[in-house]
């Protein structure tokens, strides 16, 4: 590139227009990763340096991420997470699916009654639900399938995540712009709603389904009361609470804590970084719409 | 039979599509509410105790009758707003004092009743519970008052054209996607109370001194300028203000890329109309830009408090002894109380308080946004 072409390139960024956003998005930009540059470059560095906090690790450390790794079933704790995460995920989407495709697609009595009953739900804040919910997962209010008290296990994590009435709304949007001529087409060739669903609005409706996957498995992942509160044995730990136990007893370990850390928002960030930009859209789209 | 199958199929279907969803919704979502009336009027330990009727509710709040009157008085708040906004611009200017006077006067009557019953409260209550709830509204406040105005500040920068826009909204939502624990263990290094801690490099780098953050339990304004203030306006505590710093950041973003989407649906041609009237930058954004994007602001404040209220995650990994109790918010109250102590009624009383309250939040902004919600 020659002086004068980048001189040019440099007037049309800089221009008056165009500088003060340029500055503000710079500084927003700055602000926004630094905590992920510092937890990047904390990782790598000697417990002194860390403490000490320098911005540059002399030498990279990689053997950090392998100490954590190793140590205190950290990696147990993230394959809990993954494991945990995924199951909610495949079910919040077996049961929102149906249900979202029945709110936007078919006609019975008290629809709208029951969908903006569900959509209420949003406004009663989580800590109030989590005491019934620990009743209920004992099995002290209504009897439970799969074991008599769900306490420490598998189910008890994800099945009261399953229903999800936002998801729903998000996906109900969706198919409700699904043009009609579908429908009385496949309606003419004798489909059921099984198979309408299954082979055309599914297959059509992927960017939401995907975004929606994204946003529940984030959720999940960030889920931290619950399993504190369900988990009184070591077995299900996920990532989140064995991450606050460190910070509860770092000491002077700032290295290995970021290093978990990173550990730890490394498949969220990988995640995020495939669907932004079905993600972005998504916001965008949901701010309007309410 | 097969009649009655066939007349009612498009129902049953339609039913059993959503029957899953609505049973863990209700079963998960909507019992708990009423369950958690049910366990707060008992004594309720691990496990269920004898009837107590109101008491839980009179050991938080003191006088549950003096409660009533504190939300009266919140009422009479937004009813004066309510008749200033509806008749201000009905009526000739002689009739015009009588709405102001009356406003004003419940306006009074209003922050009378909220005083008088709120030291009641105090007095006789659980102080730790009310102080939570203050904590709460401080938090509240102060994240949704900033991530909105920076969120429109970035939303506006991200509106002009630019080159590398997809980029900036995509490094925008990082900190949002960040889970709240792993993003709270990162904040709790960076706002260290050691000199060498990197806030403390920063502001040393201004000339101030290196500052506690999350373990200094003394109010914002006392660590600004130096003067002891009692009471609401007193401040957050500088650990709060640290953690109201990570509520801003982690959300900032998120705000900034929905009042962009909002921005980019206002039609071009009323600026087109505005320049050609004349009309400067600031009273274009005034008088075009504010009103039709009300309805966002109102839904981001709306949603705002919801979320803000529940604020757990981040604090609670934040959380510094020497802090205190300045930064235990209402579900750090709450939490502590099932789970901690194992006082279940206890805790469920303080949920349902919670509730009522954040009702109450929904109903006032929607009334103050009610004029100022624009559709079209």
């Amino acid at each position: 590139m020659s002086f004068s072409e980048r001189k040019f390139i440099m007037t049309k960024i800089f221009n008056s227009e165009t500088r003060v956003p340029y500055i503000i998005l710079t500084i927003v930009f700055i602000i926004s990763i630094y905590p992920f540059f510092y937890m990047i470059m904390t990782s790598l560095m000697t417990a002194g340096e860390a403490i000490n906090q320098y911005v540059f690790p002399r030498t990279p450390m990689l053997e950090n991420y392998l100490e954590v790794w190793t140590s205190n079933n950290f990696q147990k704790y993230t394959i809990n997470s993954i494991i945990i995460s995924s199951i909610t995920v495949v079910g919040v989407l077996i049961t929102s699916i149906p249900a979202a495709y029945s709110f936007a697609r078919i006609e019975f009595p008290f629809k709208n009654l029951i969908f903006y009953l569900l959509l209420l739900s949003l406004m009663i804040p989580e800590i109030i639900t989590l005491l019934p919910h620990l009743l209920i997962i004992r099995g002290e209010i209504i009897p439970l399938p799969f074991g008599s008290s769900w306490m420490n296990t598998l189910q008890g994590l994800t099945v009261p995540f399953m229903g999800n009435i936002f998801v729903i709304f998000l996906l109900r949007q969706y198919f409700k712009k699904i043009p009609n001529e579908l429908w009385d087409a496949a309606r003419l060739d004798g489909a059921s709603h099984f198979y309408f669903l299954t082979r055309i609005v599914v297959p059509m409706s992927m960017p939401i389904i995907v975004t929606a996957g994204l946003f529940t498995f984030i959720i999940a992942w960030n889920s931290f009361a619950w399993p504190l509160l369900i988990l009184t044995k070591e077995d299900w730990y996920p990532v989140t609470v064995s991450i606050y136990s460190f910070v509860r007893e770092v000491g002077p370990n700032f290295h290995l804590l970021m290093a978990a850390c990173l550990i730890a928002i490394a498949p969220i960030l990988l995640l995020y970084f495939f669907t932004q930009r079905l993600f972005i859209e998504s916001i965008s789209n949901f701010g309007i719409k309410e | 039979m097969n009649n009655f199958l066939r007349k009612h199929s498009e129902k049953i279907v339609g039913y059993s599509l959503i029957s899953p969803a609505v049973l863990l919704i209700s079963l998960f979502g909507v019992f708990p509410v009423f369950f958690g009336m049910y366990m707060s009027v008992h004594k309720w330990k691990v496990f269920k105790g004898r009837f107590l009727g109101f008491e839980n509710y009179e050991r938080i709040l003191g006088s549950i009758p003096a409660f009533f009157v504190f939300i009266l008085g919140l009422l009479a708040l937004i009813l004066s707003y309510w008749i200033w906004s509806e008749y201000k611009d009905r009526y000739q200017f002689k009739q015009k004092i009588y709405v102001l006077i009356s406003s004003l006067t419940i306006l009074s009557i209003g922050i009378y009743l909220i005083n008088i019953n709120w030291s009641i409260m105090v007095d006789q209550g659980d102080e730790d519970y009310l102080y939570a709830l203050i904590y709460t509204l401080y938090y509240a406040f102060f994240t949704i008052i900033f991530e909105i105005g920076l969120g429109l500040v970035i939303a506006f920068a991200l509106y002009q054209k630019l080159a590398g826009k997809q980029f900036f909204q995509m490094i925008l939502l990082f900190p949002y996607i960040t889970p709240a624990v792993m993003g709270a263990a990162v904040f709790f290094l960076i706002f260290g109370k050691a000199e060498t801690s990197f806030l403390n490099q920063f502001v040393g780098f201004f000339g101030i001194e290196p500052q506690l953050w999350l373990f200094d339990k003394r109010p914002i304004t006392e660590v600004l300028f130096g003067v002891k203030i009692d009471g609401l306006f007193a401040g957050p505590s500088l650990a709060l203000t640290s953690s109201i710093f990570y509520g801003i950041w982690s959300y900032t973003g998120y705000y900034a890329i929905i009042l962009l989407a909002g921005l980019s649906i206002i039609p071009s041609d009323l600026y087109e109309a505005a320049r050609v009237e004349g009309a400067s930058r600031w009273q274009t954004f005034i008088k075009i830009t504010v009103p039709l994007l009300m309805p966002i602001i109102f839904f981001l404040a709306l949603t705002g408090f919801i979320n803000t209220f529940q604020a757990f995650n981040s604090i609670f990994v934040m959380q510094t002894s020497s802090a205190g109790d300045t930064m235990d918010v209402v579900t750090i109250e709450i939490f502590d109380h099932f789970w901690g102590r194992v006082k279940y009624g206890y805790a469920a009383a303080e949920g349902v308080i919670l509730f009522v309250l954040l009702n109450v939040l929904a109903i006032s902004q929607y009334v103050i946004f009610r004029k100022k919600i624009h559709y079209d």
